[in-house]
């Protein structure tokens, strides 16, 4: 039995290990080429080891604004999360503590907006922000993003409170509390470890998000993603300064999610059982 | 401190389909311990809802001291409620929670502190207000759910099934804990159960509920004595009451009970019966009123054959064949009611130290003025 059980444990691992290099190898290989010299980049069989160089940084550094890039980008991200948590969480609460037959309809109906192909939205979006001469903004950005992340949060969080009994609720309301007072003392700090799965949520979309900014964004409110492709020349695609850049729209994400998570275990493992 | 009287209350919902309370009456007097019994759905927990303001009032009006509460928020009641799981705030720790409703209500910070180390205190909850709930024990929850409510002096304590979670000896031990906290304080105090044993004794006085309607409002003693009909004499007393179908036959003049081939006489209170005669009634006889007997098997006496034997220790649980004897049933919910059919077997419950075993035939004697006597029809006490 013994044997078996090991026998299964390797190839569980080697399953495991194989398919984390076979997604890993592209990130890899592209965060390579931001230290390897331009001329070595394609170089057949590929290089393992190589004197590394910082140029291509260096060159990225002067073809683009990298802090402004990153800042537009973090904007757009925290922006958007927070408009979304702040819209939907009490949508999704008031859908959740309804007594109407048509509440789980109506959260549903909040999911499918989601589903829109979002270049569908878009164009008469564009327009609308155009006639408002907000666009080329932040905001232009940061509202449609809210609009289909919003929905979304709603979605979610009617989940979550739905499955938070509504006892502590009234047990607030009997010991003073109004019925805001209990939503903000008691159902939402109950929820946090929710609120930070879909904080989670919005901003990795919005991070990663290219084709909405790409047409709302003008050249200096435009976020790293947008910028990625533009390292795409007119003549050549220069790789290595695309590597370098892949770090600054790479990094803050993955902080981000890694400091998240933390907060997500510890909400999670906070309530009661 | 507070008197709260329901008048005819009612709670219809959409649709007017089905009706969790109906023309409910019930005067509860300050300082009193009500509880309110019954089998599940039968509104018990409709009834304490509306005044703790979390149940809408669709009919009748609900008065806390003299005032219309109708629509009162449940803030505006100033009332303490204890909930079946406990409800307390999982984010907060033991005193942070015991805390809440002052703090809520604008206490200043000393005597929030005070008033948490004196509670904690009362309930030996001191070396676990640092603590979150979720590392507490049932018992302990279940002490911290108390404390945010003695915490305040409120109105009146709701509590809804407080001990259902609990295991047997705890429940036993917070019964008669709550029982003193209560009489200590003087607080009005309404308790919702369905255990027949925290009914008995815990509360001043006890209404009994079936169905969205009050069955009967008295002392736990005459529940017992003089139940009004077939479902509060089977409600309360465990086990439940034997109900036997019977037939009032008149013997030297005084009514008595024919119960197959076994006559049963009656006490002399009984004469009001006596028009009766002739009609079909239901009998019912406790366990607790069957005493065997080696003597004669005349009149007052009843024999059966013994189908199993539950041995409790302190009595024995005997489950005899009913034989030629109709079983009869209360008017409960259904499950309930499909329970008692399932196992049409009369119970006596005799003293521990008789030796029985099964298939033996054993003779009872019946104390007369033990029978309870029935409207056949409808189940009303005669």
């Amino acid at each position: 039995m013994a044997m078996v059980s090991k026998r299964r444990v390797f190839l569980e691992r080697t399953t495991i290990l194989t398919i984390t290099v076979l997604f890993l190898l592209p990130v890899c290989w592209l965060i390579s080429t931001a230290y390897k010299p331009s001329n070595q980049i394609f170089s057949v069989p590929p290089r393992l080891f190589f004197e590394p160089t910082l140029d291509q940084f260096r060159k990225a550094f002067a073809a683009f604004d990298v802090f402004s890039l990153v800042r537009s980008s973090l904007v757009i991200s925290f922006g958007t999360t927070l408009l979304s948590l702040l819209l939907g969480t009490p949508a999704g609460y008031a859908l959740a503590r309804s007594k109407s037959r048509y509440a789980a309809g109506f959260a549903y109906f909040f999911l499918a907006i989601r589903m829109i192909p979002a270049i569908a939205a878009l164009i008469p979006f564009y327009l609308l922000m155009r006639d408002i001469g907000l666009l080329g903004s932040w905001w232009a950005v940061i509202v449609f993003n809210t609009m289909l992340n919003c929905a979304f949060v709603t979605w979610m969080m009617f989940s979550y409170f739905k499955s938070l009994p509504p006892d502590m609720e009234e047990a607030a309301l009997t010991d003073g509390c109004t019925q805001m007072g209990a939503f903000l003392k008691v159902a939402v700090p109950t929820t946090r470890s929710g609120m930070i799965a879909c904080a989670l949520f919005c901003m990795m979309f919005s991070w990663n998000d290219f084709l909405h900014p790409m047409f709302l964004t003008t050249l200096d409110s435009k976020p790293i993603s947008v910028a990625l492709l533009t390292a795409y020349g007119t003549k050549d695609i220069t790789w290595g300064t695309l590597g370098a850049l892949a770090h600054f729209s790479t990094i803050p994400i993955v902080l981000m999610a890694l400091f998240m998570n933390r907060y997500f275990v510890q909400g999670a493992t906070n309530g009661v059982q | 401190m507070a008197q709260i009287s329901f008048q005819n209350v009612s709670k219809t919902y959409a649709g007017g389909k089905s009706a969790a309370l109906t023309d409910f009456s019930l005067s509860i007097n300050d300082g009193e311990f009500m509880v309110l019994v019954g089998p599940s759905g039968c509104g018990k927990t409709t009834a304490l809802r509306m005044i703790a303001g979390l149940e809408e009032i669709t009919g009748g009006t609900l008065r806390i001291n003299d005032t219309v509460a109708n629509d009162l928020a449940p803030r505006e009641r100033n009332i303490a409620m204890v909930f079946q799981s406990y409800a307390l705030y999982p984010h907060l720790t033991v005193g942070e929670n015991i805390a809440f409703g002052l703090k809520v209500r604008g206490a200043k910070p000393e005597e929030v502190a005070a008033k948490v180390r004196e509670t904690a205190a009362l309930l030996e909850l001191t070396e676990f207000l640092d603590r979150k709930p979720a590392r507490l024990s049932g018992g302990q929850r279940q002490r911290v759910a108390m404390g945010r409510a003695l915490v305040r002096s409120p109105n009146a304590f709701l509590m809804d099934e407080p001990l259902s979670n609990l295991d047997a000896r705890l429940r036993g031990q917070m019964r008669t804990e709550i029982s003193r906290l209560q009489r200590m304080r003087a607080v009005t105090t309404v308790y919702v159960t369905h255990d027949q044993v925290e009914a008995m004794t815990m509360g001043h006085r006890v209404a009994v509920m079936n169905k969205g309607t009050l069955q009967q409002l008295d002392a736990p003693r005459r529940l017992y004595d003089n139940p009004v009909n077939m479902f509060v004499a089977s409600f309360i007393g465990s086990p439940p009451i034997n109900f036997m179908e019977a037939t009032l036959v008149g013997r030297d003049g005084t009514p008595a009970l024919q119960i197959g081939p076994f006559l049963l006489p009656l006490p002399a209170s009984a004469e009001r019966l006596a028009r009766r005669i002739g009609g079909k009634v239901v009998a019912g006889i406790r366990p607790e009123a069957f005493k065997v007997t080696t003597g004669s098997t005349g009149p007052g006496t009843l024999s059966a054959r013994v189908l199993f034997v539950e041995d409790l220790g302190a009595d024995l649980l005997l489950h005899l064949d009913s034989g030629e004897i109709a079983m009869g049933h209360a008017d409960m919910i259904e499950d309930e009611r499909d329970v008692m059919k399932s196992s049409p077997k009369l119970k006596a419950m005799i003293d521990g130290s008789h030796r029985i075993s099964r298939d033996e035939s054993v003779s009872f004697a019946i104390d007369p003025g033990a029978i309870l006597v029935f409207d056949a029809q409808t189940g009303v006490t005669l």
